[in-house]
């Protein structure tokens, strides 16, 4: 009886890679409106914004303000991410009298 | 009838796309770039598929909420000078308190939750250094 010797190879921690979108002033401050990033498998929603506020510390001024979403809707930081999850950090939309 | 667009809002073409025969009422709403001290233009930026899905709630929202018949909305993308729309909703209903009601409704939502920004894109003469300010504006 062959024994299979070789094995798949190990998976890595970065495990997933999700699409991230920044809008206005958030966009400015990376100089980019849309980012590959990887997470590792599992990962929360917040533990990318806390990356993302690693990078680009402007960012962090605005951290209590951000609004969430994922794949267009929505998110709170506890939602778990997934392998091309489209990820939406932007401030808070214009609003305006009534 | 959803749509958001770079060029100029035909306001006609809007109402007919909600106009139907057991409609006694049609409520449009315009939401128009007012020239406030040296404002020449609105740069609007937009997340144009989740707006797009946002405006398809607010119409499904709309029909269940205030039995309106039909609703559409169509909002600018980029610059907007003074005096022209940045955003039109239409809806019809059998009578006018709903139209009205869900108009007004449906206009709140879109500044509460659809994700769209809008600068102060460009300034007259007595501001002549254009400064970019975002989501600090508290009027429209």
């Amino acid at each position: 009886m062959r024994q299979r010797l070789i094995r798949p190879a190990a998976i890595g921690t970065e495990a997933m890679r999700v699409r991230v979108r920044l809008f206005a002033t958030y966009r400015e401050i990376a100089g980019e409106g849309a980012l590959p990033w990887n997470l590792p498998d599992g990962a929360r929603l917040r533990q990318l914004v806390d990356a993302l506020l690693g990078t680009y510390p402007r960012l962090a001024a605005h951290a209590d303000t951000m609004l969430l979403a994922v794949n267009l809707n929505y998110a709170s930081p506890d939602v778990v991410l997934h392998d091309g999850d489209e990820v939406a950090v932007m401030p808070p939309v214009s609003g305006g009298r009534t | 009838m959803i749509a958001i667009q770079r060029s100029r809002i035909d306001v006609a073409s809007v109402v007919d796309g909600v106009r139907r025969d057991d409609a006694g009422a049609v409520v449009v709403f315009l939401g128009s770039v007012r020239a406030d001290a040296g404002v020449r233009a609105l740069e609007y930026e937009v997340y144009v598929p989740m707006a797009e899905k946002a405006f398809a709630a607010l119409v499904e929202g709309a029909k269940s909420k205030f039995e309106v018949l039909e609703m559409s909305i169509v909002h600018r993308v980029g610059r907007v000078p003074v005096g022209e729309d940045s955003v039109v909703i239409a809806c019809s209903a059998a009578h006018r308190g709903a139209a009205f009601a869900a108009c007004s409704w449906a206009m709140d939502e879109v500044k509460r939750i659809v994700p769209i920004w809008k600068t102060e894109s460009e300034r007259g003469p007595d501001r002549p250094w254009p400064r970019r300010r975002l989501g600090t504006r508290k009027k429209d």
